[in-house]
C-alpha cells in the first residue's frame, strides 16, 4: 500500500516538476503571439491592444498560478492561433496520435519479434546477422527519411495508401487507417531495432534455461518449444521494452506528423512551437510529458509484475 | 581484442575509420569554397564525371558537400554527446555514489526531463536559443543529457555497493578521493558504450533538427541539411536524398556494430 | 489624360489582366456549359488559422473567407473599384462623403436580408480598436456612418482619405457581416458570400456547402472542402494521385514539369507579389549611399530569379501592380557590376574583405532561403562577407519587424496594394511597415502630398517619382514579381475565374466540375 501510495505522490511530484519547466523554458521563447496573429500588419498600437487582452501583460507567477490554477479545474483556454477551447483541440489530436503510436508499436513488434527469436534461436550464424543488419537498417536512417520514401513508393507510385492527412475515426475508420498506415509504418521501422534486439537477448537467455532443457528432453516439438514456451516468457520484458520507447516515439510523431500532414498530438505541438501560441504550447507540452511519464510508471509497474526478482529500490 | 575479430566487430571499426578520415581530412583537401560553389547550369544533375555525385537544386557538387558535411555533423554529434557527459557524469556519479535523499532529489529531477521527448526538448532549447552550430549542440547535449545521468547513476549506485569501496570508506579516504579513484574508472566502460550509442542517435537528431529548420544553417553542409533539402526533389533526383542518406546511415551502422561489440567487451553483464 | 483612358493604354501593352499562363488539355478549349454539382476537392497550402475575417491578417484564411464574405466594393481585373454589394456608389467632390445604394434582398447565409445596418455594423467592428482589426486604419478618418434608409450608407469623413475606396475594396475591410455576428465569426464565419461555413477541423480540412441564395446566383459547386496540405510535394502528389482536384502554390521548380503533364491543368498569373532586398539603415554601413548602391550592384537580378524562383516570375524594378497608373515603365534595374561595386565600398571605406553583414531569411518563403545562398556567393566574389541566419516567420517578425534587429534581410508584399497604403506604410518615415527606419525628406514630402492629391493621374506620377527617387538611393533593391500558381485536375472548370485580382484570394463562385 505504502509503495502505490509513494509512488503516486512521486507522480504528483512530477507532474508539477513538469509544469514547471514547461512554464520557464516556454516563456524564454522569443517573439510572441500577438505578432504571429496580426502578421505583417502588426503596428504597435493594435499588438498592444491584443496583448493586454490575450494577459500576455501579467507579471510571470500571476500567469504560471493562472495556468496551473486552470490546468487543475479543468479549465484549459482557447488555443491563441486556433481560437479553438484546448481541450477540443488536445482531445481531438490525441486520438489522431494514439492510433499511430498503437499502429506503429503493433507493427513494430509483428516485425521484431519473429525476427529476434529467429536471430536467438540461430545465435551466432548467419541468420543472427541478417537480423540485426535489417534491423539496424530500421534505426540506421531517420525515421521522417523513411516516411519520404513511403509516400514515394506507396503513394504516388502504387497508389495504395493516401499521401497525406488525417480522417476522424467517428467519422470513417477504415479511412483513419489508411491515413495511418504509412506514418506507422515508417515509425515502427526505427522502433524495430531496438526491439529486435531486446527480443533476441532475452531470447537467448530464456533459450538456455533450465525448463527449455526440460521440455526438449521431453521431446516437444521445437517449434512448440520456442513459440510456446520461451517465447510466453520472452514476450514480458519485450513488450515493457517497447512501452519505454514511447517517450521517444512522441518525439519522433513530431517530425513525422508535421511531414504527412496528419494532425495529431506531434503536429499540433510543432505548430504550437512554430507560432509562439503560449497556452497550445504550455499544454501539448505537458500532455505529452505526463503521458510518457504515466507510461513510463505503468511500464516499470508491470515489470515488477512481471519479474518479481526485481527489487523495489 | 580477439572479440573484435567476428565480422561485425570489423565491419564497425572499418566504417568508423573512414568516417573519422573522411572528417578529418576531407575538409582539408578538397578545394576551398567546392562545396557552395553552385554550377546554375548543371541543377539537380545525376552524377557523371564532373560531378561525381551529382549536384543540388542549387548546382552545388554533392560529393564536396558530403564531405564537409561528415565533418559538420560528427562535430556536433561528438560535441553534443561529449556535454551530456560532461553534465550527466557528475550528476549520476553523485547521486549513484550518496544514494539517500541527495539520490532522490537528483534524480526526481532527472525523472522529470525524461518526461519530455528529446527531440522535443532539443526543438524547445533550440527555438529559444536561435539556429546555429552551438546552440544544436547545446540543446541536443542537453536534451541527451537524463539518460546519460541515469545510466551513468545505476552503474554508479551498483559500483558504490562493491567492497572495496566499502574498504576505501572505512579506511578514510574522502568521498570524492573514492568517487575518483575506485567508482569512475569502473563506470567508465558503460560511459564509453553508453557514448557511443548515443552518438548515433546525436546524428539522427542533428538530421531532424535540420529537417525542422533548427539545426545547421545554409549554406553550411550538413547531413541533416541536405536531407532536409532532398525531400522536395526525391522523386527527381534521388541522389540528393542517396548520399547523405548513405552516409548516415554507415555512420549510424558503424557505431552501432562497434558499440554492440564494445558492450560485449566492456560489459560482460550485459547479454 | 483621365485615368480611365490610360489605363486601357497600359493594358493593352501589358496584356489583358494578371493572367499569364495556362496549360490546359486542348480538347477542353471548347465552351462548355457549367454543371451543377459535385464537392471540389482543394489542397490548401497553409493552415487556416483565424476565421474571423476582421481579424485574420494571413493571406490563408483570406483564400477560405473569400467564399463566405462578400464586400460592399470589389476590384476588376484592371483594379478598378466596382460594385459589390453596393450596386452604386458616389464620392462627393469634396471628398469628405461617400454614399453607397445596396443592392436589395441581399441575403446573408442564416436567410437574413442585408440592410445598411449590417453595413454599419461591420465598418464600426473593423473600425473598433477592441476587435483587434487587421484592417481598422482604413477608417481612420472616418467622422460617421449613416444610414438613411435600409438600402443607403452614408459615410462623413472628418478629412481627405483618397485611397478609402480602394481600401474598401480590399480585403476584409469592406466585408459586410449580419449585425452583432461579431463574436461568433471566429468560429462560425457568416456572410453574404457564394459559399457558406460548414466546419473546421482544425489543421486538417474547412468544409463549405453552397449558399443557394447568393445575389450573383448560386455557385455551380455543391460544396468545397479546402484540405490543408502544407507539404509541398504532399500536395503535388495529392494532386497527381486525384485524391485531390486543385492545389495552389505548386512548388516553383515542379511548374515546367506540370505543365508538360498532358492531363493536369495549370495555370500561373503574375503578379502575386513583390520580392526586395532590405537593409536596415540603422545598421552603421548601410547610412552610405555608396554602400547601397553597391550592394544593389552586386546582385544579377534575373539570374536570381531563375535561380530562386525557378523562372516562375519576372524582375522588376518598381514594386506598384504592373498594370496600375502608379507603375513606373521607365524604371530600370541595374545591372550586375560586381567589380564596380567593389571600387564603390573600397570609396566608402569598406575595401575587400572588411565588411561583414548577416542576412536574416524566413523558411515562411523558402524561395527566400534559396536566394540568399546565392546572394552570399556574388557577395563573396565582391569581398563582403555574408552569413545567413534561417528565421522562423515568429523570430523574423519578432526580430526583423517588430525589433529591427537585423542587417539585412528579404521580404516580399502583395503587389494589389492601393498606392497609398503601400508607399506611405513602407516608405515613409513614419509608415507602420517601415521596418527599415527609412527616413528621406524627399519620399516623406511625395507621400504626404499624394495622400491629399485627389486627381488620379496627378497621384500616379507622384507615385512614379517615388519609385525613382528610391531606386536612386537604393533604399531597399525591389526584385521581382512572383508567380502565382494553381494545379487542378481535368475535370476542373472555371479556372479561369479563380484568382481574385489581388493575386492571392481564391474564389469558387464560378467554377464546376465535369461530370
Amino acid at each position: 500500500m505504502t509503495y502505490v501510495l509513494n509512488r503516486l505522490l512521486s507522480v504528483i511530484l512530477t507532474l508539477f516538476l513538469i509544469t514547471l519547466v514547461t512554464f520557464a523554458v516556454t516563456n524564454i521563447l522569443p517573439g510572441d503571439v500577438a505578432m504571429m496573429i496580426m502578421g505583417t500588419q502588426s503596428n504597435p498600437e493594435a499588438l498592444e491592444g491584443l496583448r493586454q487582452s490575450l494577459g500576455l501583460n501579467d507579471p510571470l507567477l500571476v500567469q504560471y498560478a493562472h495556468w496551473v490554477g486552470g490546468m487543475v479545474t479543468g479549465d484549459w483556454g482557447n488555443s491563441l492561433i486556433f481560437k479553438k477551447p484546448i481541450i477540443e483541440l488536445l482531445g481531438q489530436k490525441a486520438v489522431a496520435s494514439s492510433i499511430i503510436v498503437v499502429m506503429s508499436m503493433v507493427i513494430a513488434l509483428v516485425l521484431a519479434v519473429p525476427l529476434g527469436v529467429w536471430a536467438a534461436v540461430h545465435r551466432d550464424k548467419w541468420q543472427d546477422n541478417v537480423s540485426s543488419s535489417s534491423a539496424l537498417m530500421g534505426v540506421s536512417l531517420p525515421d521522417f527519411f523513411w516516411g519520404i520514401v513511403m509516400i514515394l513508393v506507396f503513394a504516388r507510385w502504387l497508389g495504395w495508401f493516401p499521401s497525406s492527412g488525417f480522417v476522424d475515426p467517428s467519422v470513417n475508420f477504415w479511412g483513419t487507417l489508411q491515413h495511418a498506415f504509412l506514418p506507422s509504418l515508417a515509425l515502427g521501422l526505427g522502433l524495430m531495432a531496438h526491439l529486435t534486439r531486446m527480443t533476441r537477448s532475452t531470447m537467448t537467455g530464456i533459450l538456455s534455461q533450465e525448463f527449455i532443457r526440460v521440455a526438449r528432453a521431453k521431446g516437444l516439438a521445437e517449434r512448440t518449444v520456442i513459440w510456446r514456451y520461451a517465447l510466453a516468457n520472452a514476450i514480458g520484458p519485450v513488450i515493457t521494452i517497447a512501452g519505454l520507447q514511447i517517450g521517444y516515439l512522441f518525439g519522433s510523431i513530431i517530425v513525422m506528423e508535421s511531414l504527412f500532414g496528419y494532425t495529431g498530438m506531434g503536429w499540433l505541438t510543432y505548430q504550437a512551437l512554430l507560432n509562439r501560441d503560449l497556452p497550445l504550447i504550455q499544454y501539448t507540452v505537458v500532455v505529452i510529458a505526463a503521458v510518457v511519464m504515466l507510461t513510463n510508471l505503468a511500464v516499470d509497474l508491470l515489470y515488477v509484475v512481471i519479474d518479481p526478482r526485481i527489487r523495489l529500490g | 581484442m580477439k572479440r573484435f575479430k567476428t565480422t561485425k566487430g570489423l565491419i564497425g571499426i572499418v566504417l568508423l575509420l573512414l568516417i573519422a578520415l573522411v572528417a578529418i581530412v576531407g575538409p582539408m583537401v578538397i578545394p576551398p569554397d567546392a562545396a557552395t560553389a553552385m554550377d546554375m547550369l548543371a541543377r539537380r544533375a545525376p552524377p557523371s564525371l564532373a560531378h561525381p555525385f551529382g549536384t543540388d537544386q542549387l548546382g552545388r557538387d554533392l560529393m564536396y558537400r558530403v564531405i564537409l558535411g561528415t565533418r559538420t555533423s560528427m562535430e556536433i554529434a561528438v560535441s553534443a554527446v561529449l556535454m551530456s557527459i560532461v553534465l550527466g557524469l557528475p550528476l549520476g556519479l553523485i547521486s549513484g555514489y550518496f544514494g539517500g535523499f541527495i539520490d532522490n532529489v537528483l534524480m526526481r529531477l532527472v525523472d522529470t526531463l525524461l518526461a519530455f521527448p528529446a527531440l522535443l526538448l532539443a526543438l524547445t532549447i533550440s527555438a529559444v536559443l536561435g539556429p546555429n552550430i552551438q546552440n544544436t549542440i547545446i540543446a541536443i547535449g542537453v536534451a541527451f543529457t537524463p539518460y546519460l545521468a541515469r545510466i551513468i547513476r545505476g552503474e554508479a549506485l551498483r559500483v558504490a555497493q562493491m567492497p572495496y569501496v566499502e574498504a576505501a570508506r572505512s579506511s578514510g579516504t574522502t568521498d570524492g578521493m573514492i568517487m575518483l579513484r575506485h567508482v569512475l574508472p569502473n563506470i567508465l566502460p558503460a560511459v564509453i558504450v553508453q557514448g557511443t550509442i548515443s552518438l548515433a542517435f546525436a546524428i539522427l537528431a542533428e538530421a531532424g533538427l535540420s529537417f525542422l529548420g533548427l539545426g545547421t544553417q545554409p549554406p553550411a553542409a550538413s547531413w541533416g541539411l541536405m536531407i532536409q533539402a532532398s525531400r522536395d526533389q526525391l522523386d527527381i533526383a534521388p541522389w540528393t536524398a542517396l548520399v547523405p542518406g548513405l552516409a548516415v546511415a554507415l555512420t549510424v551502422l558503424g557505431l552501432n556494430m562497434f558499440g554492440d561489440v564494445l558492450r560485449d567487451i566492456l560489459d560482460p553483464r550485459a547479454k | 489624360m483621365r485615368r480611365r483612358d490610360f489605363l486601357h493604354n497600359t493594358t493593352a501593352i501589358l496584356g489583358s489582366g494578371i493572367f499569364l499562363g495556362t496549360s490546359l488539355p486542348s480538347a477542353l478549349f471548347a465552351q462548355e456549359t457549367p454543371v451543377s454539382g459535385g464537392t471540389l476537392i482543394w489542397g490548401h497550402s497553409e493552415t487556416t488559422q483565424n476565421l474571423d475575417m476582421h481579424q485574420t491578417g494571413t493571406a490563408s484564411s483570406g483564400r477560405v473567407l473569400q467564399n463566405i464574405h462578400s464586400s460592399i466594393v470589389t476590384v476588376d481585373k484592371d483594379l478598378n473599384v466596382i460594385p459589390g454589394l453596393a450596386e452604386s456608389f458616389e464620392v462627393a467632390s469634396d471628398g469628405l462623403s461617400y454614399t453607397f445604394k445596396l443592392r436589395p434582398n441581399v441575403k446573408f447565409h442564416n436567410g437574413a436580408v442585408m440592410t445598411s445596418a449590417d453595413v454599419k455594423y461591420s465598418f464600426e467592428r473593423c473600425k473598433d480598436p477592441a476587435t483587434g482589426a487587421v484592417n481598422f486604419e482604413v477608417f481612420n478618418n472616418v467622422a460617421a456612418i449613416e444610414t438613411p434608409d435600409d438600402l443607403t450608407v452614408e459615410i462623413k469623413m472628418s478629412a481627405v482619405n483618397a485611397p478609402f475606396l480602394s481600401r474598401l475594396a480590399e480585403n476584409g475591410a469592406g466585408v459586410v457581416m449580419p449585425v452583432d455576428s461579431g463574436p461568433t465569426q471566429g468560429t462560425n464565419p457568416m456572410g453574404a458570400g457564394p459559399f457558406k461555413f460548414v466546419s473546421y477541423e482544425v489543421g486538417t480540412v474547412v468544409k463549405m456547402a453552397r449558399h443557394d441564395e447568393y445575389w450573383e446566383g448560386p455557385a455551380h459547386l455543391d460544396a468545397v472542402e479546402a484540405r490543408e496540405i502544407t507539404e509541398p510535394t504532399t500536395r503535388l502528389t495529392g494532386l497527381r494521385t486525384g485524391e485531390l482536384h486543385m492545389i495552389n502554390d505548386i512548388p516553383l521548380d515542379r511548374v515546367g514539369e506540370l505543365q508538360g503533364n498532358a492531363t493536369l491543368q495549370v495555370k500561373t498569373w503574375f503578379p502575386l507579389n513583390f520580392d526586395f532586398v532590405n537593409m536596415n539603415h540603422t545598421f552603421e554601413p548601410f547610412k552610405d549611399k555608396r554602400v547601397r548602391v553597391a550592394f544593389d550592384m552586386i546582385i544579377d537580378k534575373e539570374a536570381l530569379m531563375q535561380g530562386a524562383l525557378w523562372g516562375q516570375g519576372a524582375t522588376t524594378a518598381s514594386p506598384s501592380f504592373p498594370t496600375s497608373a502608379a507603375f513606373n515603365k521607365g524604371l530600370k534595374q541595374r545591372p550586375q557590376d560586381i567589380e564596380g561595386a567593389k571600387a564603390m565600398l573600397a570609396e566608402a571605406g569598406y575595401p575587400e574583405g572588411s565588411l561583414n553583414v548577416v542576412f536574416k531569411a524566413t523558411t515562411n518563403y523558402p524561395y527566400h532561403i534559396e536566394a540568399a545562398q546565392i546572394l552570399v556567393e556574388w557577395f563573396k566574389a565582391a569581398g563582403v562577407n555574408m552569413t545567413i541566419e534561417q528565421l522562423t516567420w515568429a523570430d523574423w517578425l519578432s526580430q526583423c519587424w517588430v525589433d529591427k534587429d537585423y542587417q539585412m534581410t528579404m521580404m516580399n508584399f502583395f503587389t494589389l496594394w492601393e498606392s497609398d497604403f503601400l508607399y506611405y506604410s513602407v516608405w515613409n518615415s513614419t509608415g507602420a511597415f517601415n521596418y527599415r527606419a527609412i527616413s528621406d525628406p524627399v519620399i516623406d514630402d511625395l507621400t504626404t502630398k499624394a495622400r491629399i492629391t485627389v486627381d488620379d493621374a496627378e497621384r500616379a506620377k507622384i507615385y512614379q517619382a517615388v519609385q525613382q527617387q528610391i531606386l536612386d538611393e537604393s533604399h531597399d533593391i525591389v526584385l521581382w514579381f512572383r508567380n502565382g500558381t494553381i494545379g487542378a485536375q481535368p475535370a476542373v472548370m472555371g479556372l479561369d475565374t479563380v484568382v481574385h485580382p489581388n493575386g492571392s484570394n481564391l474564389n469558387f463562385h464560378k467554377v464546376w466540375l465535369k461530370a
